[in-house]
């Protein structure tokens, strides 16, 4: 007797070829659970300012904070040639430091997890700093990476807050650098305000970065700061193990051996979390962007 | 569908002072823009009028021609309406001397 019931590499065949078929979906290699699909061209998907803490007065949010701003819907439009648009609409999510060097910005999505099993985050992105020199502008971006922010659950023995990053550093101090780099420290959790309940660290200090070993990298940069090009990545992490699993960026496929999350003890209200973060540094006194044209994030369950 | 319409924060504490402005936002997929500012702590000196500026670029600014009075008193809000402004906005005011005001900005854009 034969068995009407598909076999799982049947199913996975036509989950495959249902995402093969779909323009938007076909330039993604989603696991088959899609958390999120984000295509700019129906708004900010929940992307937002990601506002530092704060007590009773805003005074007391960390300088690194404060200095964020809202992102916004861009057809990533240059003085010279107008508008570039996206890779399938006119819009990309932009988010764009302050015009100093050092600045940064940062958009975040937050979600939280119902399976501790692998997630994967991948993103259409190119950057550029502002156009306001006639010149390549090569090393005016300083880095532009991303970042989870993860905390076990509640019933979890030993819970931890863990926060994988990886930045492409781009240039740093004027030197044009290309490489991918980690951090597996933040600076000190400090009280803010007296009351005990909110804590503050920032996690984007210009400390700590660590190369990825065999993360050198030459992206496609263009030839003048307002011709951009778009780039895919592929991140892998495992929330069982609170590990990075892969990273590939474009046709490259990086060792992960070595990389290594922030890891803190678990905070007090943050169980299950699922945050990710986009985020772009300048590295001279212009506006870096950081643009992106969609986002993928997908789980194994 | 509903229309997309979106809060954006452009300026959160900050104190203007001397040829002070926004960061430039683009809004080009808005049809209109309603700009609040809100002076988080007492204003000290007088306080200017403040205008909406609009770029070919995001980065050479002409003025609108809306205007508006900056809040004279903590808490106090201005408001301003906009609805032709291509894609790029931000707001700006010039502060006589010893004049200043710490500004909560927020730009509510709707398709």
């Amino acid at each position: 007797m034969t068995s009407n019931v598909p076999t799982n590499d049947l199913i996975e065949a036509m989950r495959l070829a249902l995402l093969r078929a779909d323009p938007k979906l076909s330039r993604f290699d989603p696991l088959p659970r899609i958390i999120s699909h984000d295509c700019f061209s129906s708004g900010h998907c929940g992307w937002s300012q990601l506002v530092g803490n704060y007590e009773n007065n805003l005074d007391t949010m960390l300088p690194g904070y404060a200095q964020h701003t809202s992102a916004m819907l861009s057809t990533l439009p240059h003085w010279d040639s107008g508008s570039h648009g996206g890779m399938g609409s006119s819009y990309a999510l932009k988010i764009a430091t302050r015009p100093r060097k050092g600045a940064q910005n940062v958009a975040i999505k937050r979600h939280t997890f119902r399976h501790r099993g692998t997630i994967r985050f991948e993103v259409y992105f190119t950057f550029k700093p502002e156009a306001t020199e006639l010149n390549l502008s090569e090393t005016d971006v300083r880095s532009v990476g991303f970042l989870f922010d993860l905390q076990s659950g509640d019933q979890d023995d030993g819970g931890q807050r863990v926060m994988p990053h990886l930045r492409f550093l781009n240039a740093l101090d004027g030197q044009h650098v290309q490489k991918w780099q980690f951090k597996r420290r933040t600076t000190e959790l400090k009280p803010i305000g007296d009351s005990d309940k909110t804590l503050s660290h920032y996690h984007l200090a210009a400390e700590d970065w660590e190369d990825l070993p065999g993360g050198a990298q030459r992206l496609c940069y263009n030839e003048i700061p307002t011709k951009i090009n778009w780039t895919y990545l592929a991140f892998d992490f495992d929330l069982a193990e609170m590990k990075a699993l892969s990273f590939r960026c474009n046709d490259r496929t990086f060792d992960m051996s070595a990389f290594e999350p922030i890891r803190m003890p678990a905070m007090k209200n943050l169980w299950c979390m699922l945050n990710f973060g986009l985020f772009a540094e300048a590295d001279s006194d212009k506006r870096a962007f950081l643009y992106v044209d969609s986002v993928c994030i997908s789980g194994d369950f | 569908m509903l229309p997309e319409n979106i809060t954006l924060v452009v300026g959160r504490n900050e104190c203007w002072s001397g040829r002070a402005a926004t960061e430039p936002f683009e809004a080009g997929w808005a049809r209109e823009a309603v700009i609040f500012v809100r002076a988080l702590k007492e204003p000290k000196g007088e306080q200017p009028m403040a205008r909406v500026e609009i770029s070919p670029d995001g980065m050479r600014w002409v003025a609108e021609g809306t205007e508006f009075r900056m809040p004279s008193h903590e808490d106090g809000i201005a408001v301003l309406r906009v609805k032709h402004f291509g894609n790029w906005l931000r707001v700006a005011a010039d502060y006589p001397p010893g004049a200043e005001c710490t500004v909560l900005v927020t730009v509510h854009l709707k398709a």
